[in-house]
């Protein structure tokens, strides 16, 4: 009698068993969105495109079919995490505005990585209509496409710890942040140079006495957040010395060949900028310089940063970017 | 006549003098490479699905420095044997460095699945002569001849 108890709760259990755990694998599976991540020549995130109300947790199964790539939210605070093949990444957010949100691989896995983006729209009411600014390139009508060539170029790189000896010789309203942002080094130059006050110095002197007004623009925590996003998201073209000659820029700059026709729009024919070379740089004002990150473009293979970076992001990577013209070692 | 009775008395001790032999060749140490240990720097490229160069040729104790760059994914470097490993990410050149205290050649691998093929993405670092092999080499001959030996027997 006892032997046939054993025997009914060990039918009992397996059959449970069998009927439980394929239920609870797919239990685990309806919770959440799978997104499978593949290389942009090859479909990029699939799917794509995700809506949410707001304040809904959002549950993500992210798994890739090819390389490792990441996930991240453009302009938010939520750390990237890793999509690796035959791995399963689970991922809740929790969205708390209306609106558009990009999401995009973090990894550079193929020279078209950044086109790995994907939107998720949130729904729901906005309660106060946000007034959104304009980019300052936009307010001050640059032309970002146009060709910038500097007029004059320093002979030696700009020294700030040279500059600083002359910073008594500099007037208040070349110093403020609003100058910085909306003149190039070489408009302050020029400005300095027709200033009485520096009549006595040489060229080269007030060459680094810009460099010296830029760096007292420029924070060391903008300096090493800067250097961050550049070699995440720059060196691979730009070139971790910021001469443009990344691990891609090879690709980038193909020579027309036949194969003219089959080319899209958007595909990139011209060389990386090259971040060290004065009379390209020193011409674009940092606005200049946000504009071309925000919208990129300009008949070059340039993503377009703006659904991506903050603003103090896209000023830091700036004020990163100049590191390449001036020596900005810290003052003692 | 003279030649063949002392070939004939080496037969005759052959097997434990293979037996000696052999445990030469085991224990032994080969001929210390004379080289001095010197700082050695080298610049690898990986790209789907190869490094390049694949292989790395150093004396044992010298200090390396590998320089992964990766063109076109996430890739991964780890050497079979030395407990080391390395991710790069293109653009981002990533560096290593180590003393190769172990004689031998040893495989390194990619550790980032970086496409299908991506098993096959080995290289090789070989530090010094691989003794190893050569010791392996000359006791199969000894056994071989050992071999030829008994059955002549």
């Amino acid at each position: 009698m006892r032997k046939e108890w054993i025997a009914r709760v060990i039918v009992i259990f397996l059959l449970a068993a069998a009927i439980g755990i394929p239920a609870v694998g797919w239990w685990k599976r309806s919770q959440g969105i799978v997104i499978h991540a593949r290389m942009a020549e090859t479909g990029g995130w699939t799917p794509e495109n995700l809506t949410v109300a707001v304040g809904q947790p959002l549950h993500l199964r992210l798994t890739s079919d090819d390389v490792t790539h990441s996930f991240a939210i453009g302009q938010s605070d939520q750390p990237a995490v890793e999509v690796k093949p035959g791995e399963m990444t689970e991922v809740t957010l929790t969205l708390d505005h209306p609106g558009k949100y990009t999401f995009y691989c973090t990894r550079w896995c193929s020279v078209n990585h950044w086109r790995m983006r994907g939107i998720i729209e949130v729904t729901g009411q906005q309660t106060t209509p946000e007034a959104v600014e304009p980019p300052l390139y936009i307010l001050l009508g640059l032309d970002i496409d146009g060709d910038h060539d500097a007029e004059v170029v320093p002979a030696q790189m700009p020294s700030a710890l040279r500059g600083a000896q002359f910073q008594n010789m500099v007037a208040a309203v070349y110093r403020s942040r609003e100058y910085y942002q909306t003149h190039s080094p070489v408009e302050l130059w020029q400005a300095l140079r027709s200033e009485p006050a520096s009549q006595p110095l040489a060229d080269q002197d007030v060459w680094d006495l810009v460099a010296w007004i830029w760096q007292s623009n420029i924070t060391p925590q903008e300096l090493s957040v800067g250097q961050q996003l550049y070699t995440a998201n720059c060196s691979a073209c730009h070139g971790e010395t910021g001469s443009g000659n990344g691990v891609f820029a090879d690709l980038l700059a193909q020579p027309d060949t036949e194969n003219h026709s089959v080319r899209q729009t958007g595909q990139m024919t011209i060389r990386p900028a090259d971040f060290t070379d004065p009379v390209h740089i020193l011409s674009a004002s940092p606005a200049h310089l946000q504009g071309k990150l925000l919208r990129g473009g300009m008949g070059t293979g340039m993503p377009y940063w703006g659904p991506i970076f903050t603003e103090d992001q896209t000023w830091a990577l700036i004020a990163y970017l100049w590191s390449f013209q001036f020596e900005m070692e810290k003052l003692p | 006549m003279k030649m063949i009775r002392w070939l004939q008395r080496a037969v005759q001790f052959s097997l434990p003098s293979l037996a000696v032999l052999a445990l030469v060749v085991i224990f032994i140490p080969s001929p210390a490479a004379a080289a001095i240990p010197t700082d050695r720097t080298f610049h690898i490229e990986a790209r789907r699905f190869e490094y390049a160069p694949a292989t790395l040729t150093i004396n044992p104790g010298d200090r390396v420095t590998l320089e992964l760059t990766a063109t076109d994914v996430v890739h991964g470097l780890s050497i079979d044997g030395y407990n080391l490993e390395v991710t790069a990410d293109p653009g981002q050149t990533a560096r290593l460095t180590f003393v190769a205290s172990r004689q031998g050649s040893f495989r390194f691998r990619c550790t980032v699945t970086c496409g299908n093929m991506h098993p096959f993405m080995i290289g090789k670092l070989e530090v010094g002569r691989n003794t190893l092999l050569w010791k392996g080499i000359t006791l199969l001959g000894l056994a071989l001849a050992a071999g030829m030996w008994r059955l002549r027997k």
